[in-house]
Parts: structure tokens; C-alpha cells; sequence
């Protein structure tokens, strides 16, 4: 990786990752065509990812794309494409219900504040932090050694979704 | 000759900096350079590659193959390029035409990007990325996105179910293939390519892990959409998949890039399991092509040799068989290392 | 053990990348055909007899013909021979059925053409043939007044010999026959008058031999008046 020493060339990029990524978040919404939508969800995936190598945080980064980008946004374009039954151009268009504006626009605003607060209130450390150079192996001594039991129950609950949401779908077989 | 590309890199650095640019440009605009190389090397090395595969496929069945144009039909290749590059590009009036234009593009750029990593000899990768291998890995994912979006855009029932099987197949395959490079990664303690290639110094990884080698040439096969695993292309039944629909240069792009993923995963094996650019005698750079090329020529041998299997067969032997095996190869070294610690041997 | 068959495969796959190519370089180099190949089919115009078996024998009518029938003569003659390669199957059913092989396929595989007329091939009556038709009518002409030569000569003959079996054709009283057959054998000239009659006109023979008989009489008559006068 790069030391950007230059500190504006290293803004400039952030400020061009984060362009795409509130774009591409902007997109999913404003998108009248839902596959544009799920599309541009993928481009905000690649987006935080890309702010994720930014941090020096290559395997988050990696996994980023590996599991939202290359996976998941690939699911929800196939559940879209398999759900869809009517003109592809008229799947996601905005609400016409005033009330739903005034819900929606609500909780973005509560939201925004409480980022905004966190952001603004918390302590940040001064001193910058030296790169960590094995990221990776830092994630695993906290995943498979202090966390270990959390993370397991993390695996056996998805694994536990996994099988809900098959039996959901497919219906127990009574013998 | 060893430290020829790698000097000639310090050497450009170089003169950029008495130019009197910063170190972090001369960096950048070394990185562009790099970049436009590994890409000229890619548009030059297809059209060997698509020549070669013509020759060895005909070899295979005792043909001649291309054997018109210039000695032993080098340039049929060239001839076809400027075939597809003079051919009316047709968009079809119901595609979803966005979409249908940037799917090639897409695809292209997602196939150079995976030469990020690949140590292309001793000190000559674009970025040496400490997670190189799970950055492949993840890039090739991205794949799919581009073949779902051609077979989307196309507005075509063959594109759209070659896309929706390339979909199925990539996904379920990235697993296995995921799996059986964790042995190597657990033995090198690294996921640094160069790591990797460092850690072959002696024995390379296909001795000391065999299933694992052979695990991820079957899910690569499959991740590559190549034969017997073609089924999203599948021209008898698909009439070629997603890519149906594309004509002249965009789907040349396509079929660039089909060939720009098969090099790069080659490459990868030859690194992660052939010893990468480790060699004696010749260059390091020299060495890397050799095995890439023996690699590409087993999948060519593969390729020609095995019909077309079954979709369901196809997703059966990935989640019953391959995950499972190489789960097991995981657990194996797992074993073996600790073993091998118990004994005192490293 | 599972996935020998891949192995064995493979192997298989090896061992043709080595073997020799077959491909025939068709353009440049010929290919080798079996003796017994059925490239184009060629017609012999003089062997033909107009029969029509080919003709019948084809199940695609590819095959016709134009005949033009003589008035002088019993046979056929054939005008053209159209062979029509765009519904040619080369069942070869038409040549077995020839009685005279005039149909023959040759080693020429080459058909195609830029247009679809051109793919029908119709043979013409060669212009010799007709020159030697002539030659040969004019030589049956002349055999046959040969013919007629000879059995008016065969017919004189007998009538010198034997006059009165043959005149009985001709003449009905016994007197007359006694008559005609003393001249008869008295001048070859009115023998062969005679023959010549009686093969070609018996109604004529009868008329003259019953005016020679009349003038005979005559002249007996008066010579046996002279002779008392």
C-alpha cells in the first residue's frame, strides 16, 4: 500500500469513494427501476469496501466485496428477477402517500442526528495510529481466541436462520 | 536478465523524480504504467492464447486447426479481431440498453483487476497486498455481477437462464475454491502472494497438498465457465448464454475477458501451487509464463477431453462432494500441523 | 475407484494429440476416392436407346428426355437429355436399371454453381450423330432395292425354269399359261419384264401378261393366215 503523505491527494481519493458510495446509495433509492436499484447497491458495497482499503483495512475490505458484493447483491437481484411480474420500469417507484414522506422522512432525520451526535460527541484519539501490518492475523487471534465463544454462537445462529428460513420456505414434511 | 523489469521500474522511478515530481506521483504514475502494460500484455497474450486453443483443440481431435494465416496460422487470430472489430454492433431494441452496454465493461475490468496481486516475477506485482489471495478471490466474485447484468440487459430468455446457471454455479463454486487455497494459507501462514511463493522455496504446495490442488482446479474450471463446467454458455442449449445477444466488439470484450480470467487463475495456481516465479536457471518472469502456460494447457487438455455435465449434477458435486472434501482437506493440515509442531519438525 | 474413467479420458485425449492429423487438405490436396464413388452423373448420348427405364427407375425426377419419333422408321430418336443435379439423391437406381450403361458416376464431386439453372445439365444431340443417321438410311435404301434387284433376278430365274407354276399366279386359262411361258423362255427380256412385275405390282403382272398372251394369239393367228395364204 501507499503512504499517502500527501494529505490532499489521500482526501481527494476519500472524497471520490465517498461520492460513489452516496451515490450509488442514493440510486437504490431514487431508481424507478428496481434492477437499477439492486445494481446500484452493488456499487455502494464496492464503495464501502473501497473506504475500507482506505483505512488499511484489507480484509474487511476483501470480505466486503466477497460476501455483499459478490453474494448477497447477487441474491437480492435474483429474488427481485424472480419476484418481478410487471414492467421492469415501474418497480420501485416512489410512494404517493404523503404520510409515508412524513415517516420516512422522519426517522432519516433521527438518524442523521444521532450520527452526527455520536460522531461530534465522541473522544477521538489524537495520535495517529502507526498501520497495522497484519491486520489479518490480528482478526483472528480476537475471533478464534478472545471472542471465540461469541463468534461460534454467531455461526450456529446464522446457521440456525439458514434452516428457519428453509423450513419457512419449503414447509415441514409430515411423515 | 533477472532484475531486468524490476530495474527498468526503479529506473523510470527515477528519472520522474529528477523530473522533479513528488515520490507519491512518480508511485502513481508508475502504477498507471503498470497498469497499461499488464493490459497490453493481456490484449497481446489473447490473441496467442485464442490461437493456441484453436491448435491444441484441434490437435485433440486430430485436426489441423487455423493453418492459413502466416506459419502455422498465427495471425487467423489477428484476422478475427479486426473481423469483430469492423462488425455492426447491434443493441437489441427491447434490451434494458445501459445495462447491456456497461456488462462488458464491466466484466473487463473486473478480469485486469485480478492481476492486482499476482507476483508476475521476484518484486514485479502492481500492488503487493498483504491479502492478496483473498483480494483475488474476492474480485473474481464480482464476476457474476457482469454476467447477470448481460443476461439481464439482453431481454433474452437464453441470456437470461445462462445467467442465472453462470450465477448458481459461480456462487456455489467460489466456496471449494475458497476452501482448498486455505490449506496452502494455513501452511504459509500468509496471505500474502509473495509470502506463498517465499514459503515454496523448497517443496511446492501441490506435493503437500494434493487434494487441495485438485479441489481448486475443478471449482476454477467451474468459477472460469470452461468445459465440461460450460453450461452457462452451453451453445447447443443457450445458444451461448448471456452472451447471445452481443455482437462485434462487445462481445469480443466478453471473450477478452474470458481468456483474462483464464490467465490470471493460472497464474494463480502457478503461484500458489507450482512454486510461482521460483525456478532454477531461467528468470523468474520467464519461469512464472512457463508454468502459467502449463496450467493453461491442462485446462485445454480438460476442456477437450470431457462432455458437458448436467446442471443439477454440476450443483450436486460442488455441495456434496467438493465442499465436503475440501472441509476435510482443511481439518487434514489442520492435523498435520499440529503434528508436524508436536514433533518439533517446524 | 470413482473418476477412473476421467483418467482414462485424458489418456485418450493424449494419445490422439500425438497421432497423425487426417484432415484432408481438401482444396490444395485432392481427396483419395473409392473406385465405386458417386460424384457426377454422366450420360453417353450415343449408347442411348430411349427406353425411359432411368427415367422410371428415378424416384426424384431428376431424369428426362425429348424423343421425336421418325415416320420411316420404328425407332425413337432422342432429341436432348436433361439430368437435373439439384433433386439427385445418387441412389444409383437409375444407373443399374440402364440396359445399354450409357448413365455412369465419376470421381467429379465438385457440383455447386452460382445459380440453380446451372446445376441442370442437358445434353444435346451431338450434330454427328445425326450426319451418320443419314449415311445409314441411305445404305438401307440401297439394300433394299438390292433386295429387290435379287428376287426379281431369283423371280426370272424361276420363271425360265419353271414358268407355268409361276404365271399361275397371273394368268387362269391353261392355253394362255402354255402361251406365256414359250415367250417366257423364249426371251430373257420379257421373262425379266415379267419377274419384275410380279413382284412388285401382281394386278400390273396380270394386265400385262394377259396383253401379251392377247398379242401372241394375234400373232399366231396371222402367221398361220400368211402360212395358208
Amino acid at each position: 500500500m501507499f503512504e499517502f503523505s500527501a494529505f490532499s491527494l489521500y482526501d481527494a481519493a476519500f472524497l471520490a469513494i465517498g461520492g460513489v458510495t452516496i451515490l450509488g446509495a442514493l440510486g437504490v433509492v431514487l431508481f424507478r427501476n428496481i434492477i437499477y436499484s439492486a445494481l446500484s447497491l452493488v456499487f455502494t458495497m464496492l464503495g464501502v469496501a473501497a473506504i475500507y482499503f482506505q483505512l488499511n483495512a484489507g480484509f474487511l475490505g476483501a470480505i466486503q466485496i466477497l460476501v455483499y458484493a459478490g453474494a448477497i447483491s447477487v441474491l437480492i437481484i435474483f429474488a427481485v428477477m424472480l419476484l418481478m411480474d410487471k414492467d421492469a420500469r415501474r418497480t420501485n417507484l416512489p410512494t404517493p402517500r404523503t404520510k409515508a414522506w412524513f415517516a420516512g422522512g422522519t426517522i432519516t432525520m433521527m438518524m442523521l442526528a444521532s450520527i452526527i451526535a455520536a460522531v461530534g460527541f465522541t473522544e477521538w484519539p489524537k495520535t495517529a495510529l502507526q498501520g497495522v501490518d497484519n491486520s489479518v492475523g490480528m482478526l483472528a487471534e480476537l475471533m478464534l481466541g478472545d471472542y471465540v465463544i461469541a463468534f461460534e454462537a454467531a455461526a450456529i445462529l446464522l446457521l440456525v436462520a439458514v434452516i428457519g428460513a428453509i423450513i419457512l420456505a419449503k414447509g415441514v414434511e409430515n411423515r | 536478465m533477472e532484475h531486468l523489469f524490476t530495474n527498468l521500474a526503479a529506473a523510470f522511478t527515477g528519472w520522474m523524480i529528477t523530473l522533479g515530481l513528488s515520490p507519491v506521483w512518480a508511485d502513481i504514475i508508475l502504477l498507471l504504467v503498470k497498469w497499461i502494460i499488464i493490459i497490453t500484455i493481456i490484449t497481446l497474450n489473447i490473441i496467442v492464447l485464442i490461437w493456441l486453443e484453436r491448435k491444441v483443440s484441434a490437435f485433440f481431435q486430430e485436426r489441423l486447426g487455423p493453418n492459413r494465416l502466416g506459419p502455422f496460422g498465427i495471425f487467423q487470430t489477428i484476422a478475427d479481431a479486426i473481423k469483430l472489430l469492423t462488425k455492426e454492433d447491434i443493441v437489441p431494441s427491447a434490451a434494458d440498453k445501459l445495462i447491456f452496454k456497461t456488462a462488458p465493461m464491466f466484466f473487463i475490468v473486473v478480469a485486469v483487476m485480478l492481476y492486482t496481486v499476482i507476483p508476475l516475477g521476484q518484486g514485479m506485482e502492481v500492488i503487493n497486498l498483504n491479502i492478496g489471495l483473498l483480494f483475488f478471490i474476492s474480485i473474481g466474485s464480482l464476476s457474476t455481477i457482469a454476467l447477470l447484468m448481460a443476461g439481464w440487459g439482453s431481454d433474452n430468455k437464453w441470456s437470461l437462464m445462462g445467467a442465472v446457471r453462470s450465477v448458481a454455479q459461480m456462487i456455489s463454486y467460489e466456496i471449494p475454491l475458497a476452501f482448498s487455497l486455505l490449506g496452502v494459507v494455513m501452511i504459509s501462514g500468509s496471505l500474502n502472494l509473495q509470502d506463498i511463493v517465499a514459503a515454496q522455496d523448497n517443496l511446492w504446495f501441490i506435493i503437500l497438498q494434493p487434494i487441495a490442488f485438485i479441489t481448486y482446479f475443478i471449482a476454477a474450471t467451474a468459477e472460469l465457465n470452461r468445459g465440461p463446467f460450460d453450461m452457462p454458455e452451453a451453445e447447443q442449449e443457450l445458444t451461448g448464454g448471456a452472451y447471445t445477444e452481443y455482437t462485434g466488439m462487445r462481445w469480443a470484450l466478453f471473450f477478452l475477458a474470458e481468456y483474462t480470467n483464464l490467465v490470471a487463475v493460472s497464474a494463480l495456481m502457478a503461484t500458489v501451487f507450482l512454486g510461482g516465479w521460483q525456478g532454477p536457471w531461467l528468470p523468474s518472469w520467464l519461469w512464472i509464463i512457463i508454468k502459467t502456460y502449463g496450467v493453461i494447457l491442462v485446462f485445454f487438455w480438460v476442456k477437450w477431453t470431457f462432455p458437458r455435465i448436467r446442471m443439477d449434477q454440476l450443483m450436486s458435486f460442488s455441495w456434496k462432494v467438493l465442499v465436503p472434501v475440501s472441509l476435510g482437506n482443511i481439518l487434514l493440515t489442520g492435523a498435520g500441523i499440529y503434528f508436524c509442531k508436536w514433533m518439533g519438525w517446524c | 475407484m470413482n473418476g477412473q474413467g476421467l483418467i482414462k479420458g485424458l489418456g485418450i485425449t493424449l494419445k490422439h494429440f500425438f497421432q497423425k492429423e487426417i484432415t484432408e487438405q481438401y482444396p490444395d490436396v485432392m481427396p483419395e476416392l473409392a473406385p465405386r464413388f458417386r460424384g457426377c452423373l454422366q450420360f453417353e448420348f450415343e449408347k442411348c436407346i430411349a427406353c425411359g427405364i432411368c427415367v422410371n427407375s428415378c424416384p426424384n425426377d431428376v431424369l428426362s428426355f425429348e424423343t421425336e419419333k421418325s415416320e420411316n422408321s420404328k425407332k425413337k430418336k432422342l432429341l436432348s437429355y436433361t439430368i437435373d443435379f439439384q433433386y439427385c439423391m445418387f441412389c444409383n437406381l437409375c444407373v443399374e436399371g440402364c440396359p445399354k450403361d450409357c448413365l455412369h458416376f465419376d470421381h467429379d464431386f465438385e457440383l455447386s454453381t452460382f445459380s440453380r439453372d446451372d446445376i441442370k445439365r442437358v445434353y444435346l444431340r451431338p450434330a454427328e450423330m445425326d450426319e451418320e443417321e443419314e449415311v445409314e438410311t441411305a445404305s438401307m435404301q440401297d439394300e433394299q432395292e438390292n433386295k429387290e434387284q435379287n428376287k426379281i433376278e431369283a423371280m426370272s430365274k424361276a420363271l425360265q425354269k419353271n414358268p407355268a407354276k409361276i404365271l399361275a399366279q397371273v394368268l387362269e386359262q391353261e392355253e394362255d399359261i402354255k402361251i406365256l411361258s414359250e415367250l417366257v423362255q423364249e426371251s430373257e427380256k420379257t421373262a425379266l419384264k415379267m419377274a419384275e412385275l410380279l413382284v412388285k405390282d401382281k394386278e400390273k403382272a396380270a394386265k400385262v401378261a394377259a396383253g401379251f398372251v392377247t398379242k401372241e394369239k394375234k400373232n399366231r393367228l396371222q402367221a398361220e393366215k400368211g402360212g395358208e395364204e
